[in-house]
């Protein structure tokens, strides 16, 4: 009866493997995804804790408050002192409704709430937590709200930051929603088409137009002869798929800079196709595409998909910003940030400091390099030509008197017929004290002429107000 | 104290020492104050069990292990019940004395009974009329309909079929050489098992159904001679479950709630994400018993009783919970290589291979491991027919751990 | 007040439970060893014929014979016995080209084979009976 013995020895084995298999899932759930389960805001759990704590105020970074929680009766009720103005960023708190942006990624911060350690365990039973956190931004409010009221009712998204230091000065993504009284419209925020929920700034993706050829001038002058002329006659093909310059215009003989300047296509797809694919998705990664960009709030991953680009003709879409590349809006502005700061991309920052009740400042960001894109002198290259195209190219209408801009526009356009509108830039380029991008979905005009006039007026503000 | 007394590292006591513990510690729950009603039933409980078991080692030279690893279980399980809910922990308790009283009685029964190997068609006939009992009589709970009233007194007859289709099993592979007689035997025995698996299905019992197919495919691969069969068996199964999830909704709705209940997570999801919210909480030590929030747990009685216990008592509880289970399994399957008799031993690997499928199921569910099946975690979930059905199951296989004799085949073994 | 006991608790339950597991894992263990040793092996032992509930010290009901086994009151043996009537060494089993002699180490009270007194080294046979005090041995040789 060997055989008998022997199978019934397999299944045990079987079963035995089955219960081992259970033991060893339930250790990597508890270990690994645990803490980004129950942050979830329909575990009821996170609610009990909180009728008992006074949540934390959010200031901006002059201390101006701008949302936070007074005793009503039993509990707490939160209040937001601007509503639209932040229903991205700080987002919202509710029971009904859960919790979005930093009410949601800072909650612990705001209730003062700690690891589940034996020690914090014991210290919560003999010192009650009754107090959360306040925490400090790094934004503006001043020029938040001008940020918004800039944008004028235009679907987009402005990011405005110091790039020095990473501090985000304004995040403003439209259409936006009042969160104080999300109870009345709850209905009809969750069903616009137009998503005013999403954070465009971090999870917009968007096709960044000519705004991209900074990257591929980048990647150009790691190589090859950039003195070079090139005859350029208003169109380039490109395996039988012609690409147009803007109204067709023939630049005529052009070097890098004036390249860039004028914003040619044909340029920068002739030259794509020279310095090649692996060159230019290098220099993309080194801005952080295909990257998690790590952030106060979570930031979708922008993308240069290389794999896909197999053909001449994906890439040379892809040099000018078309086809299948897509970038967030705080990328684009990282990109300025990094040129502005001699190539060094900056951890960006959205809340500054986290303070105790009692104003003890529990914890401070300090500025954080997140990588080395390019080399100072690449970036000053590449800073001069920024600053030719706002002095006498595409992005006149960003000049301000006085002070030095760098720039760059970008027309993305869209099969509809109607285009992405961006701007990014810096001022003053010499020490450079802040970056913006902007950004105008399905706008019917150009980089130039819509997105550039806002970046001014922010840029302007910006230096005139903001001290570090 | 009275440390050297209780000698060192014996399990009785152990057990004694943890039922203790918890109870005290309950019964200064939120200042509960213990009735003399209720004090007197638990320090009943506790005697019981420490009776049993004592008492078991004198009158059955069979193993020992199985019902001490059982009244951990049921200790445990008593203790987050009677937690949860005073009332039910009464009526748990109940049940449990009950089941214990229930397991001698049919521990005697069994051994006592001669040639239960012959039976088979009673145990056939038994199986079909409770089935028929359900359809007729059966009201839908929890989406199944495998519950009868009988005023005022409701039981679940599938709990009862699933053991007979043990015996059902044992009665026909430990004398195949006699049903082996008649042509396509086996495969009129498939069909039986098919056909109990499909009135299952049509009850939506999905769980129950799937209990009785692996207990029934694992048999039949140990002693099966017709290999062809079990390839049979197998291919049956994929296509079946394959039909299941197209052409029936509650089954893909299964399906999508285990994938990503996050999404779903209203409605199809709401169940198993309250669950992992519970486990996730409850962190490798757990809240502590009475901290934590199990009435946010839906069906926390029956099916997430664990998820309860993970919460409050931890992760390191859990594990502890399922090493049990595997000891307990591996005990099960020990007995039945010893045992000689085929009948029995048949008997024996399909007990055991039932509380270890049905709490493996009920467990990967619940952790989101696999898909969420309605089954209750035996010994430990609330439940009268589940807690009275595991105490028969286990009275038969302490009958199967002893020396039962007789019925040697040719081979002399 | 609870809320300290129910987290001093939830540690020690988890103890409890762990140190229950391992107990019962320890006594399988323990049982296992000495059913395999009978059952699979193929050598010779001592089978203990009084019931072993009826003598008051720690005694197992098989000892198998792996070469030469050794009882005594004295721990460094095979087969401790705490009883005052045996000896500290009171006799050896040693085995010799497949056959087993048994010796008495001159104990106080004498090892009995079959009833009778040892004086010398006997070689024994499957079935024999030997008694020391009032445990009574058989000696099992299957070849």
């Amino acid at each position: 009866m060997k055989k008998e013995i022997k199978r019934i020895i397999l299944i045990l084995t079987a079963l035995c493997m089955t219960f081992i298999s259970l033991i060893v899932y339930i250790s990597y759930f508890q270990i690994f995804e645990a803490s980004a389960v129950k942050n979830n805001s329909y575990n009821k759990r996170l609610w009990i804790n909180e009728q008992a704590i006074l949540r934390g105020s959010i200031l901006d970074r002059n201390g101006k408050i701008l949302a936070y929680s007074e005793k009503d009766g039993n509990s707490f009720e939160r209040h937001y002192e601007y509503g639209n103005l932040y229903s991205h960023l700080i987002g919202y708190s509710y029971r009904d409704y859960g919790k979005s942006g930093l009410e949601l990624h800072y909650n612990n911060a705001l209730l003062n709430i700690n690891e589940n350690t034996a020690i914090n365990e014991i210290k919560n039973i003999v010192m009650p937590n009754v107090e959360g956190n306040n925490l400090g931004l790094s934004i503006d409010h001043n020029l938040q709200s001008k940020a918004r009221a800039l944008i004028d009712g235009k679907k987009g998204s402005i990011v405005v930051m110091n790039p020095t230091t990473g501090e985000i000065y304004a995040m403003v993504s439209y259409p936006d929603f009042d969160s104080a009284n999300l109870k009345d419209n709850w209905k009809k925020i969750s069903e616009d088409m137009d998503s005013p929920l999403v954070n465009r700034a971090i999870q917009g993706l968007y096709a960044p137009g000519s705004t991209f050829k900074l990257i591929t001038a980048l990647a150009a002058l790691g190589s090859g002869d950039n003195e070079e002329i090139y005859n350029c006659l208003g169109s380039e093909k490109v395996e039988g798929y012609i690409f147009q310059d803007y109204e067709g215009r023939a630049h005529g003989p052009i070097d890098l800079k004036a390249a860039l300047v004028k914003s040619c296509n044909s340029y920068f797809i002739n030259k794509s196709l020279e310095v090649g694919r692996d060159k230019i998705s290098n220099m993309a990664e080194n801005f952080l595409f295909n990257q998690n960009i790590p952030f106060d709030l979570p930031v979708r991953v922008s993308q240069f998909p290389h794999r896909e680009m197999a053909s001449d003709l994906e890439l040379a879409a892809a040099s000018i910003g078309q086809g299948k590349v897509l970038v967030t809006p705080l990328n684009m502005a990282l990109v300025a940030s990094a040129i502005a700061n001699e190539g060094q991309i900056m951890k960006p920052i959205l809340v500054k400091e986290i303070i105790s009740k009692d104003g003890k400042l529990l914890k401070a960001k300090r500025p954080e390099v997140l990588s080395q894109a390019i080399d100072p002198i690449k970036a000053e290259e590449i800073k001069d030509m920024m600053v030719e195209v706002v002095q006498s190219g595409t992005g006149v209408n960003a000049r301000i008197k006085n002070i030095k801009v760098a720039g760059k526009t970008g027309t993305a356009e869209l099969s509809s017929g109607k285009n992405h509108a961006w701007f990014i830039g810096f001022a003053p380029a010499d020490s450079p004290t802040v970056s913006v991008a902007v950004v105008l979905e399905e706008d019917k005009s150009t980089g130039g002429k819509s997105a550039a006039p806002i970046a001014r007026e922010i840029m302007l503000y910006a230096i005139r107000n903001i001290k570090e | 104290m009275l440390k050297g007394e209780i000698k060192k590292q014996s399990p009785k006591n152990l057990l004694l020492v943890f039922q203790i513990l918890a109870l005290s510690l309950l019964l200064s729950y939120q200042g509960r104050i213990a009735d003399k009603r209720i004090l007197t039933m638990v320090i009943g409980l506790i005697l019981i069990i420490y009776l049993s078991n004592y008492l078991l080692t004198k009158i059955s030279s069979g193993d020992n292990y199985i019902f001490l690893i059982v009244t951990m279980l049921i200790s445990i399980g008593i203790i987050i019940i009677y937690r949860i809910d005073e009332g039910l922990g009464i009526k748990q308790l109940t049940w449990i004395s009950l089941g214990i009283f229930l397991y001698f009685s049919v521990y005697f029964i069994v051994k006592k009974l001669k040639g239960l190997d012959r039976w088979l068609y009673l145990y056939i006939g038994l199986a079909y009329f409770l089935f028929m009992i359900t359809f007729i009589f059966g009201n839908r709970k929890f989406g199944a309909i495998n519950w009868v009233d009988f005023g005022g007194f409701a039981f679940q007859p599938g709990e009862i079929i699933k053991i007979l289709l043990i015996f059902i099993l044992a009665a026909y592979y430990s004398n195949i050489e006699s049903w082996g007689k008649i042509k396509y035997s086996s495969y009129y025995m498939m069909a039986l098992i098919y056909s109990f698996i499909m009135l299952l299905f049509l009850q939506k019992d999905l769980g129950t159904a799937l209990v009785f197919y692996l207990i029934f495919a694992a048999i039949q691969f140990i002693y099966e001679e017709d290999r062809k069969l079990i390839l049979y068996n197998i291919g049956l199964f994929l296509i079946s479950a394959s039909m299941g999830y197209l052409l029936f909704d509650h089954v893909k709705i299964r399906f999508q709630a285990w994938l990503n209940p996050w999404i779903y997570i209203e409605r199809q999801g709401y169940q198993i994400t309250q669950s992992l919210f519970a486990i996730a909480e409850g962190g490798f030590f757990g809240k502590g018993l009475g901290m934590g929030h199990p009435e946010f747990v839906p069906v926390v009685y029956t099916d997430f009783i664990f998820s309860a216990i993970c919460e409050e008592m931890g992760i390191f509880t859990g594990i502890g919970i399922i090493m049990l289970f595997m000891i307990f399994v591996y005990r099960g399957f020990k007995i039945a290589i010893s045992q000689v008799n085929r009948f029995y031993r048949i008997l024996a690997l399909g007990i055991s291979i039932l509380f270890g499928i049905q709490s493996f199921i009920i467990l990967g569910g619940v952790l989101k491991m696999i898909p969420l099946t309605g089954l209750t975690l035996p010994f430990i979930s609330y439940g009268g027919s589940s807690i009275l059905s595991s105490f028969i199951a286990l009275a038969v296989l302490q009958v199967c751990s002893e020396d039962m004799g007789e019925d040697v085949d040719e081979e002399g073994n | 007040m609870y809320s300290i006991l129910a987290l001093i608790f939830k540690y020690i339950f988890i103890i409890v439970i762990y140190l229950f597991i391992f107990s019962i894992i320890r006594l399988i263990y323990l049982d296992i060893r000495s059913m395999d040793v009978i059952s699979f092996e193929d050598s010779a032992y001592l089978k203990l014929i009084n019931r072993k509930d009826s003598l008051p010290y720690k005694i197992e009901e098989h000892y198998l014979i792996d070469g030469e086994i050794k009882l005594g009151r004295h721990s460094g043996n095979d087969i401790v016995i705490k009883d005052q009537y045996i000896s500290k060494n009171h006799f050896q089993i040693v085995e010799d080209e497949g056959d087993y002699y048994l010796e008495d180490l001159d104990s106080v009270n004498g090892t009995f084979l079959n009833g009778d007194k040892l004086f010398d080294i006997v070689r024994l046979e499957d079935g024999d009976i030997i008694r020391v005090g009032k445990i009574e041995f058989l000696f099992v040789n299957r070849e």
